[in-house]
């Protein structure tokens, strides 16, 4: 299959990649530039543990092709924090131990930053179902609540 | 190799840091930052990308397999099919036994199950490999399957006589007691669902062989695949510094493992094979579907007289697993009478496989369920029959319980849940059109113990390295051995770096049933303290030490600083005291293993399970406990079962790190929620295939499936279970989480359901 250039806006840097018009957003991440915090968990947008931004919007990198992410901005977990400094979702995560094993951890915050943007972390209630798409085998659900909530209130104060 | 140099969390506090304490997860930063490289995600140079070709059938034989567009298509470097695959060893089972004498196939000719690996290709990219698997054209003599255990070709299968448990006379006593119940509970096939698939990169160099595999038990799979290609064990590395996940199903070597090392031998390169998510429903088997029949005699009382118990699970056509069915059944409560007896019945599946309590899972389905119809026949209480009944010793070892604290965990989770105020009639409780149910049932798991190595470092900075080959799959070990060395040598656990899962590091067997915290922990507080105790001795007698002239055992080391209890005389840092004595470092190891131990016997403690501690070792019969009172809310009309409130007391003795085990305890209760409400394998009759293999048909728990979830802890340090008081965490919560839900929807609906999962077309 032809390659083709691509040209992706990743975390604020620039990447020129030949890739075949089939490759995926996540496989490009993973496979081709070591970018490995966002995960794969099932390669079929049932799982959420692919999410980043695009153009400040959360998506699924594994039903997005790196050719339609062409020219638009990526944010993922490794661009979160700032200067060393952790989002304040990210220390939430850590504080409230929202996570076990770590593997649906980087979708579930962006997924959570996301969530707090969307102005969708008004009671528990909302955040369990924005949370929704996002699965976490190890059960971490409660604690992920919590930490949405924690980051929530932080950002609106 | 994995590294933790700080902790990031600010609300952790001081008193977080020695054991007990609620320190945040030392491997937290990297998991949340994206920093943290799990085994497949390592970036190697010249790396290859496996994909597997399944068999599309469940019972016969590969007639022909065509690889002639898969060879032609871009970037393929090579198809392996059972006639190109090199030939390999057959391996030895997890209990040690010596394999047959025969070569040994990771690729099927004679299929057993549908999903099995019959070809892979292996390509330059991702991509490539998986267009070119697509392209292998497979053709079958196909012959009759056996589906599961519904199918009337599966018949009453094999009986296991090891798991025959009978003492007084089970059916003359049933016969005669005035109140009998009998009934059969049914679970069905469920998956472990790590988030994390399965996979690894195997590379070879020379004959010597390095897999990159998320791993319960790195030693354990070493073995197997040094024993595939004919190799020292010595030869073998595997490395698996994250787990995604494993739940029981990353404990074993399995097939995809052997067609990938095999693929990097033949190659030259290294290879890369991550399973998709349907094969990870048929590459590794989930839990057994079981069945069960609990017969219970009993006084009006509601003293039990007798209990017969008769269980059934699935297992594959040519493989062995037992899920023990009995196991809860026979120590829960107190009776005279007891009969337990278990057949396995061959199906055309996957060899089924430990998942998050294996056993005691389904068994207190079973008889936590029967005790609460008993109840409702006598019409007792449901918490107060299981305190009429409650076993003062281990009923079927006749041996005192090392601990117990399950009356306990009765009491505090009835005052939590508020469960006087429940009125038992069921369908007594509503809220509009929905019916609230409250319902109670106790769980427990065994104490699994087991001998573990250790490496400590006191480094010339003063800070402290701990080695194992262990892991950590989000349990906490990074964390709780940093406060366990932390404690001992008396450092703050900032300044403990805690390296796992390299095959490298001192040995540790199997992480699973719940033992590796407790063997870990002895293993690193006994090397701590050797270690501790050689810095004390250099400060003693070293000539050039500023202690030099006191004499032993009144020097203390704490927060880093080595000086008198007392306060008087000298006091230096640890770095500064090894400065003086012209030391770079001190290294302790420590192993739990007897003393007068061979290689051969600490070799074979820790690549197989054939050395573990039974439970009821010695004087005293050892288990973790728990009650959970859970509600629900069921649309009247729609049948629909939400769970809406759950309180769960536990005691899993000491807690070593309390923030952590209750974020286990919480996820084995979720796992619990799914099992009793979602989760469930189906079967294509037809071609004797799962249909729901995927996340979306597939229903595990989502964030809006599940409500705020209490756990209190009731347990108290057992030192018979392990050297810092620790019992089991992460197998236990889920056990007797389903039938507290199932009587919990009695009590709202009057309905009992003993198949698993509670859906709504059961309930309408």
């Amino acid at each position: 299959m032809t390659k083709i250039p691509i040209h992706l806006d990743i975390n604020g840097h620039r990447h020129e990649l030949q890739l075949e018009p089939r490759v995926t957003l996540l496989d490009a991440l993973r496979e081709r530039l070591g970018l490995t915090g966002t995960k794969k968990g099932c390669d079929h947008g049932q799982c959420g543990a692919c999410t980043v931004h695009v153009d400040g919007e959360r998506v699924l990198a594994c039903l997005t092709l790196a050719a339609q992410a062409e020219g638009r901005t990526i944010t993922t977990i490794e661009g979160l924090a700032r200067e060393g400094e952790l989002h304040p979702v990210q220390a939430a995560f850590l504080e409230q131990d929202a996570f076990q094993c770590g593997y649906c951890t980087s979708g579930q915050i962006m997924s959570a930053v996301a969530c707090i943007r969307e102005g969708h972390a008004g009671s528990d209630e909302e955040i369990r179902e924005y949370m929704a798409g996002n699965l976490c085998r190890c059960g971490a659900y409660p604690h992920i609540v919590a930490a949405v909530r924690q980051a929530a209130l932080e950002a609106a104060s | 190799m994995t590294v933790h140099t700080r902790h990031g969390d600010a609300s952790d506090g001081a008193l977080a840091q020695a054991v007990g304490g609620r320190l945040s997860r030392v491997d937290g930063p990297a998991k949340i930052t994206g920093a943290a490289k799990y085994a497949v995600e390592q970036q190697l140079e010249g790396l290859a990308y496996a994909a597997l070709v399944e068999s599309t059938i469940a019972s016969g034989k590969v007639r022909v397999i065509d690889t002639t567009q898969a060879e032609a298509a871009p970037g393929v470097l090579q198809v392996l099919t059972p006639d190109t695959i090199i030939s390999l060893r057959s391996a030895s089972d997890w209990f040690g036994t010596p394999p047959p004498d025969k070569p040994y196939c990771p690729l099927a000719r004679d299929i057993t199950f549908s999903g099995q690996h019959v070809a892979a290709v292996v390509a330059e990219t991702f991509e490539q490999a998986v267009a070119a698997a697509a392209l292998v054209k497979v053709s079958y003599d196909e012959t009759p399957s056996i589906v599961d255990l519904s199918d009337a070709k599966a018949g009453d299968g094999i009986p296991v006589d090891a798991m025959t448990k009978e003492w007084g006379d089970a059916p003359a006593a049933f016969a005669s007691a005035p109140v009998r119940i009998c009934a059969a509970y049914n679970t069905p096939r469920e998956y472990q669902a790590p988030m994390e698939p399965h996979g690894l990169i195997a590379r070879w160099e020379g004959d010597h062989l390095t897999v990159w595999e998320p791993s319960q038990w790195l030693d354990g799979m070493a073995r197997t695949y040094a024993e595939w290609f004919g190799l020292p064990f010595e030869n073998v590395r595997l490395v698996s510094p994250y787990i995604g996940g494993g739940f029981g199903s990353k404990a074993l070597a399995l097939s995809h493992g052997a067609i990938a090392a095999s693929a990097a031998k033949m190659l030259g390169r290294p290879v890369k094979l991550v399973m998709t998510r349907p094969q990870t429903f048929t590459g590794y088997g989930g839990r057994a579907a079981t069945r069960q029949t609990v017969t219970i005699g009993a006084g009006h009382d509601g003293v039990i007289q007798s209990i017969v118990h008769r269980g059934v699970n699935e297992t594959s056509i040519d493989g062995m697993w037992v899920e023990p069915l009995g196991s809860v059944t026979s120590i829960m409560y107190a009776t005279p009478n007891f009969s337990s007896k278990q057949n396995v019945v061959r199906v055309n599946s996957v060899v089924p496989g430990a998942m998050r309590a294996p056993g005691e899972n389904p068994s207190a389905f079973g008889i936590e369920s029967a005790i609460d119809e008993l109840a409702y026949q006598v019409g007792i209480d449901p918490l107060e029959i299981r305190l009429r009944n409650y076993a003062e010793q281990d009923p079927h070892a006749r041996k005192a319980w090392s601990t117990r604290q399950l009356r306990e965990a009765f009491a505090a989770g009835a005052e939590r849940f508020g469960w006087a105020r429940r009125t038992p009639e069921p369908r007594s409780m509503r809220d509009g059109n929905q019916l609230i149910g409250w319902g109670v049932a106790a769980g427990t798991y065994p104490v699994r113990r087991a001998y573990g190595e250790a490496i400590v470092r006191i480094l010339a900075d003063g800070s402290v390295e701990v080695e194992s080959s262990s892991i950590d799959m989000g349990q906490g070990t990074y964390t709780i051995l940093a406060q366990t060395a932390a404690e001992t040598v008396g450092v703050p656990a900032d300044d403990v770096v805690v390296k796992l899962g390299d095959s490298r590091f001192p040995r540790a067997g199997v992480t699973g049933g719940s033992r590796l915290a407790g063997v870990m922990t002895g293993a690193v507080h006994k090397a701590a303290t050797s270690a501790l105790d050689q810095l004390i001795g250099l400060a003693i007698s070293d000539p050039r030490s500023p202690f030099h002239t006191l004499q032993a055992n009144t020097l203390v080391v704490s927060n880093g600083r080595i000086g008198s209890p007392r306060g008087d005389g000298p006091e230096v840092s640890i770095a500064e005291l090894l400065k003086s004595v012209g030391r770079d470092h001190i290294e302790a190891t420590g192993d739990t293993m007897p003393a007068n131990s061979t290689a051969e016997d600490r070799y074979k403690n820790y690549t197989t399970i054939a050395m573990a501690l039974p439970h009821t070792e010695g004087n005293y019969s050892r288990h973790s406990w728990c009650a959970h009172f859970i509600e629900v809310r069921v649309d009247e009309d729609f049948g629909t079962v939400r769970v809406s409130r759950v309180v769960s007391a536990l005691d899993s003795g000491r807690l070593y790190n309390p923030k952590l085990a209750e974020s286990q305890w919480k996820g084995g209760i979720i796992m619990g929620i799914g099992q009793a409400l979602l989760e469930e394998g189906v079967m294509d009759r037809r071609h004797g295939r799962i249909v729901n293999d995927n996340l979306a048909d597939y229903l595990v728990p989502t964030n809006a499936d599940i409500p705020d979830i209490e756990v209190i802890s009731v347990g108290i340090p057992d030192l018979h279970s392990s050297a810092l008081g620790g019992k089991g965490v992460g197998e236990l919560a889920i056990v007797g989480v389903a039938p507290a839900i199932a009587n919990a929807v009695f009590h709202a609906t009057g309905k009992r359901v003993r198949d698993l999962p509670i859906t709504l077309e059961k309930l309408i």
